[in-house]
């Protein structure tokens, strides 16, 4: 099975390169039978992906270590769930696994596209298979994951214990699969613009697929949030590295794109604005993995200097440089077809937030980028870390929160003076009272109290929605409040699917605001000794060492240290931190020691334990921090992806077709019935 | 002209033969055995130079005394950059990464200098005559580095400036919209809203997508 593996690779790479080839030529020439042609490669392509992936999978279960990949990247004690997930921890594996997604996604797009839009299949074809002959080639020729050792090692090196985590093994692929559903609106957005239909119909292709890309990449995020708090012991979860600010970027401007297109739905606007936001997501996700694979800008998640970065690079500016030369000779095609009316608008209200989204893509590019420029510009090495990334975004991300309470409420076309008072007097108290309770509670910096403010009015003006909708299925269809609530979801699932999806945001800003209050003390202790410390909200905390005590199970030698806790006098129980060290099959340590986090975790508050080191068998040397609201990030995250599922979940139900407008219009007594109810 | 068959035939062939000899060199190479381990590095996290730590030193001031707290000086630490390889501050790399040796040697320092009275930016300067400018976490607010900072912020107010510009020039008001208004929901009398926010609620009520 891995010969065939192998084997399969080579003829996927064929494959592609006749799919590529034909359907351009099909689309140029208008021939039917070469777009069918191209169509079936690309089918094959997916069918000889899948094979290949399947052969380096059966290398890794079974435990193969003539092949490099395998050797390098388990071990024989691993457990096999991340012998599985082993398959795109490194670097060839991992290319093997993008082409293996953007096949399937590839064949499932164009397979549902073709009686859609016909003239659109040959480019988009080509396109999808252009970018899956790049990413095969670069699997043959400078990353094989079939490639041999001269030798048969007893055993593999293993993974790093760090990326033995739940968190680790199931982050990459979502992240993966966000970047790469982002080739499909690309390859519709190419095709759009190669063929000059530049209507709306090329978005109808696109938009599921560019809302997968940011469900995908959401839960790749915060996955890895997650993973970093838990596994690191920084008592952080986001550290403005490249590689996380090489996923951000995507995210934004694929935020940025869901929300104009539906300016372009709703108005005919900005048509040359959504090309760009879905090219530049895609290039985006491009230089995330050129970032990560060339070594040009140093990080922690690196695969190290490799032979791929070129070809990354050169791809990039390739691409860049085929769709600037499109765009660019096609502008007069992307005219608005409408005008705005108002600058009090739904409309300018998106155009603000896609705005201040792209300004803090820009910010982080910039940041990510600059200790190149400065190199090449002067040869002085710099960092640009957290400082930076905070004070920049940290303006931007208020004004961008303060516009996810506006953009919903404010009416398209223009908004009355009457419409902004009803839809933001309530919300606009309810923030300012947050701001002044807090305040007068003794909370006295800027951010956090403009933050929470804006999550206030944010909170309200969702509340508010959901409220005003309930009300008005009750008075109509006589429904009880949760029955109303799930029926007004279902029956308009991008609205409130969306305003889910604000929801979350605001819980991730309320816990980003809360990180500002963390405390941090370094602690040693030997056993019986005890630490107090009080915490952000002004609560007592004991802490009582158990002792160290030592442990070597199968694969591991491990010290632990338990903590008897204690806060204003009541005993929460143990809080315990183990240091480890990984053996292999023959006891010698892999890697270095890691350390595993105690956390206990409240919605107030996080207390995080990390057993630093241990002096006299006994003495352990601790870190404590308490973390405010660290658990909102990780229920924000997941209230965005079941906000992100609702929207992207197709509709149940076919809407019966109506006698016209009239039809669906209530009654003059039902619009007083509802309109009581607002 | 060759047939499709004869083609798949030929092409058949040839990969089965492909296979068995690849299938037979990969059983010879599994024979050789070697006593070590693979050493090839592809390992996902970064590599450590852990004698990238220098000394950091400057004589006491006369009479000298902390310059700050402890909470000051690592919130100091936050500012100055780990040059183990990793991309983390000192303070967060020597609490973090505990086989680092390099951010514990610069905590060392710090201490030192903190004790020898030095301010915070005597301390970073100090720092950055040893390491270069990448001893910073942020690039300074002056020369060439500027750029870093003011390039964001005068980009957003450039694109915003020039974005309500654009929207001014393009705000065409238009009295009644005679297509969206005759087709829309007519005004309620008593009822205190208008027919956009009308047809927008009920289009929710009767389940219209609407984002």
């Amino acid at each position: 099975m891995i010969l065939i593996g192998e084997l399969s690779l080579w003829v996927a790479l064929l494959m592609a390169a006749w799919s590529t080839t034909v359907s351009y030529a099909g689309g140029a020439m208008r021939r039917s039978d070469l777009t069918a042609s191209g169509v079936r490669g690309l089918y094959a392509t997916f069918a000889m992906v899948v094979l290949a992936a399947v052969g380096l999978w059966t290398a890794l279960l079974s435990r193969d270590f003539s092949l490099e990949y395998v050797a390098s990247h388990i071990s024989a004690t691993m457990p096999s769930v991340y012998i599985f997930t082993a398959f795109w921890s490194g670097q060839a594996g991992s290319l093997l696994f993008w082409a293996l997604i953007l096949s399937m996604y590839g064949t499932i797009a164009i397979a549902t596209s073709r009686k859609r839009n016909a003239e659109l299949v040959p480019w988009a074809t080509g396109t999808i298979s252009a970018i899956l002959l790049f990413f095969i080639a670069t699997n043959c020729f400078k990353a094989n994951p079939f490639t041999r050792l001269d030798f048969l090692p007893p055993d593999g090196r293993g993974m790093n214990p760090q990326l033995q985590n739940f968190g680790m093994a199931v982050h990459p692929p979502n992240l993966y699969l966000g970047y790469v559903a982002t080739a499909i609106p690309f390859a519709f957005a190419i095709a759009a613009l190669f063929t000059r239909r530049l209507d709306a119909e090329w978005l109808g292709s696109v938009r599921r697929w560019a809302l997968l890309s940011w469900f995908f990449l959401t839960i790749g995020i915060v996955l890895g949030m997650w993973w970093a708090y838990v596994e690191l012991g920084w008592s952080g979860y986001w550290a403005w590295d490249p590689v996380e600010n090489s996923s951000f970027l995507p995210w934004l401007t694929t935020t940025a794109f869901l929300h104009s297109i539906m300016i372009q739905e709703k108005r005919g606007m900005l048509r040359k604005w959504n090309v760009v936001l879905v090219v530049m997501s895609f290039l985006l996700s491009i230089f995330g993995t050129f970032i990560t694979r060339s070594g040009v800008i140093e990080s922690v998640h690196s695969f190290a200097q490799s032979p791929v970065g070129n070809w990354f690079a050169t791809f990039f500016f390739l691409s860049t440089g085929i769709t600037v030369y499109l765009v660019g000779t096609r502008l007069k095609d992307l005219e608005a077809k409408a005008e705005l009316e108002s600058m009090v608008s739904r409309e300018a209200a998106f155009l603000y937030n896609n705005l201040l989204l792209i300004g803090i893509a820009f910010a982080v590019f910039w940041g990510t980028i600059f200790p190149i420029i400065s190199e090449w510009a002067n040869g002085t090495k710099i960092t640009v870390g957290p400082p930076f990334f905070n004070a920049v975004n940290v303006p931007l991300g208020l004004l961008l929160l303060g516009l996810t309470g506006v953009g919903p409420l404010i009416a398209w076309r223009k908004a009355s003076v009457s419409n902004l008072k009803r839809q933001f007097a309530t919300p606009a108290i309810v923030g300012l009272i947050v701001a002044v309770v807090l305040f007068a509670l003794g909370m006295h910096s800027l951010a956090p109290l403009m933050t929470y403010g804006l999550c206030g009015f944010v909170a309200a003006t969702i509340g508010q929605e959901f409220t005003k909708g309930v009300r008005a299925r009750r008075a109509i269809h006589h429904e009880s409040v949760i029955t109303g609530f799930f029926h007004l979801v279902a029956r308009n699932r991008r609205r409130y699917g969306g305003y889910i999806v604000h929801a979350g945001i605001v819980m991730l800003f309320a816990a980003f605001a809360g990180m500002a209050f963390r405390t941090q003390h370094d602690v040693t202790l030997a056993t019986g000794q005890s630490f107090e410390a009080r915490d952000p909200y002004g609560h007592q905390w004991k802490f009582v060492s158990q002792g160290v005590s030592t442990s070597s199970p199968r694969d591991r030698l491990v010290e632990a240290v338990g903590l008897e806790t204690f806060r204003d006098g009541k005993r929460l129980g143990f809080i315990t931190s183990e240091k480890r060290q990984y053996l292999d099959t023959q006891g010698n340590p892999l890697f270095g020691k890691i350390t595993e986090v105690g956390i206990r975790s409240t919605a107030k508050l996080d207390t995080y334990v990390v057993l630093a080191g241990v002096r006299n068998t006994d003495v352990a040397e601790l870190t404590i921090s308490f973390n405010p609201l660290v658990v909102w990030v990780w229920i924000g995250g997941f209230l965005m992806m079941i906000g992100g599922l609702v929207v992207m979940w197709p509709q149940a139900e076919k809407r019966r077709p109506q006698a016209g407008y009239a039809a669906v219009m209530p009654t003059q007594a039902e619009r007083a019935e509802l309109a009581g109810a607002v | 002209m060759t047939s499709r068959r004869e083609f798949l035939r030929r092409a058949g062939s040839g990969a089965a033969a492909i296979l068995l000899a690849a299938q037979a060199d990969a059983q010879q190479r599994r024979g050789v055995t070697h006593d070590s381990t693979i050493v090839k590095d592809t390992a996902n996290l970064f590599a450590m130079d852990q004698d990238a730590a220098r000394p950091v030193r400057l004589p006491p001031k006369p009479g000298a005394s902390p310059s700050m707290t402890v909470t000051e000086r690592d919130e100091l630490e936050r500012h100055i950059h780990c040059q183990c390889g990793c991309t983390l501050d000192v303070f967060t790399c020597r609490t973090t990464d505990f086989s680092c040796q390099v951010s514990p040697s610069m905590h060392r320092d710090v201490v030192a200098l903190v004790n020898g009275g030095y301010t915070a930016q005597e301390i970073i300067d100090a720092f950055v005559g040893v390491y270069g400018e990448r001893a910073r976490m942020a690039p300074k607010k002056s020369g060439f580095t500027l750029l870093a900072w003011v390039t964001p912020g005068v980009m957003v107010v450039v694109a915003g400036t020039l974005l309500s510009m654009w929207l001014k020039r393009r705000e065409q008001p238009q009295v009644r919209r005679s297509v969206a208004h005759a087709s829309g929901p007519r005004a309620v009398p008593g009822v205190d809203a208008t027919p956009e926010e009308l047809a927008r609620l009920e289009a929710a009520v009767k389940g219209e997508d609407d984002a």
